[in-house]
């Protein structure tokens, strides 16, 4: 029988913590800018003309329907060699998770956006409003109700999907792991606490959302 | 002189034609209720005295508000839309009121966010018209606790908030549950007797012919008959008229 021996990771415990951070790191700052590209993209999905709509359309489905592992190689191997810029491994990661994750957001607000009531902004005509108070103040607050399921589920996903940084060669929790599994030989417990790592920081996250979802609920 | 005149108004959905033409004036302190069968335009024809609905050609003149429709005159700008709407009040079938807020930030949302009116003058204002509707108690509800009758009555509070100079109401009583129609229909005939400018859409056939100065039936995109409403439901002339208040006397 497997005898565990998780003593033997407690020299890599400084790695481990290293590559927790930048799988931290690269959750946090992509999450941003995605919601960001996603706030720009999904208000404009819902309002613009459709020579904008539909390339950013475009955009959309072609970061939704290729594996993020593709765009990740692609945006470090492959635009340099298109365009000619040169992207340091950690920035081609940056570009490629935040336009990955603003895709996914920019669709969760149009759905949100579309979810709410015409009546409403009709609502808020009639009584003088113009068209970017009535969004502001009557749209975005019903259509976030709406959206934060999807919106945390969402970001779960980003932070688990931080993990294929580790192919380019970014030091995150994942890469760490499998350098700490060619020297120590212990790859059951390696992986075994990064699972653990990641349920620790995940976890938390889902039930502060189901918190939020049931405040923000009560006045359905 | 006259609150409102609307002339030639024309609207379209695709090819189906709406409204074929359609005139419409009214004097201070009248009351207009139109009537007529579903698809008869006479919603549409109501949306467009605020311009929710954009007609496609004809005339519009509310207070000092002028707007002329047609094929190479410019789209109507939405600061200039919503210019107009602050004068003209709206109550709609479905109240739609705003759920995420209280029943008095409804109230106040246009007079604070539209007119810019201080937030302790707006709650003043808010409370006193919340009172007046029988709702005084229910300021800082929110609009899910409240019944259908109770809603539709905050959405004429909220309407009234902005000091209009005329108010539409699209069928307002047209989703209520029966026993709740009297107490909206209570507050729109208090309106009435205060002088309010007002035009109705309306299936209550006993309160248009008891609260309007003139009743319009509106058949098929067209003006069909309108005048008092002794003239209108008493006394139709058309067979269109006669046929539909019959039916309509069925089914009541």
């Amino acid at each position: 029988m497997y005898v565990w021996e998780f003593a033997a990771l407690k020299p890599y415990w400084g790695l481990i913590w290293q590559g927790l951070l930048v799988t931290l790191f690269y959750t946090v700052t992509t999450v941003t800018a995605g919601l960001l590209i996603g706030l720009i993209v999904g208000i404009l999905r819902t309002t613009a003309p459709r020579w904008v709509s539909v390339p950013l359309r475009l955009y959309i489905e072609i970061f939704r329907c290729t594996p993020l592992l593709v765009q990740l190689v692609w945006m470090y191997y492959a635009l340099p060699v298109l365009i000619g810029v040169d992207m340091s491994p950690a920035m081609a990661c940056f570009v490629a998770l935040s336009l990955y994750a603003g895709s996914f957001y920019a669709e969760i607000l149009r759905g949100g956006i579309e979810a709410v009531d015409v009546g409403q902004w009709e609502a808020g005509r009639a009584i003088g409003m113009r068209r970017g108070k009535i969004f502001r103040r009557i749209v975005l607050p019903q259509a976030t109700q709406v959206m934060i399921p999807s919106f945390i589920n969402q970001t779960i996903m980003q932070l688990k999907n931080t993990s294929l940084v580790s192919v380019v060669a970014v030091g995150d929790l994942l890469y760490q792991g499998s350098v700490i599994t060619a020297t120590s030989y212990k790859p059951l417990e390696v992986y075994t606490t990064i699972a653990v790592l990641y349920f620790v920081v995940l976890f938390p996250l889902t039930l502060v959302a189901d918190q939020i979802e049931q405040r923000m609920g009560a006045h359905r | 002189m006259s609150a409102l005149v609307a002339s030639n108004i024309h609207k379209a959905f695709g090819d189906h034609e709406v409204l074929k033409g359609v005139s419409l004036s009214v004097e201070r302190g009248e009351v207009v209720t139109l009537i007529g069968a579903s698809g008869s335009g006479k919603s549409t024809f109501l949306r467009c005295l605020n311009l929710l609905e954009m007609p496609q050609q004809g005339e519009l003149a509310i207070g000092s508000h002028t707007f002329v429709f047609g094929r190479g005159m410019r789209p109507t700008g939405d600061a200039q839309l919503a210019l107009l709407r602050r004068s003209v009040g709206m109550v709609f079938q479905h109240f739609n009121l705003f759920p995420h807020m209280s029943v008095l930030a409804n109230v106040t949302e246009g007079p604070v966010q539209v007119k810019g009116m201080a937030r302790a003058e707006a709650n003043t204002l808010g409370r006193d018209l919340l009172a007046k509707v029988g709702l005084a108690d229910k300021a800082d509800a929110f609009p899910s606790r409240l019944s259908g009758g109770q809603k539709q009555r905050v959405a004429i509070a909220r309407a009234l908030a902005m000091k209009p100079e005329m108010m539409l109401f699209d069928e307002p009583t047209s989703a209520l549950d029966p026993e709740l129609v009297g107490e909206v229909l209570s507050v729109i005939r208090n309106l009435a007797a205060e002088g309010m400018t007002m035009v109705l859409v309306t299936h209550e056939m006993s309160f248009a012919a008891d609260v309007s100065t003139r009743v319009g039936f509106m058949n098929d995109g067209i003006m069909a008959e309108i005048g008092t409403p002794e003239e209108t439901i008493r006394q139709p002339r058309s067979e269109r008229l006669k046929a539909f208040l019959s039916r309509f006397h069925e089914t009541h």
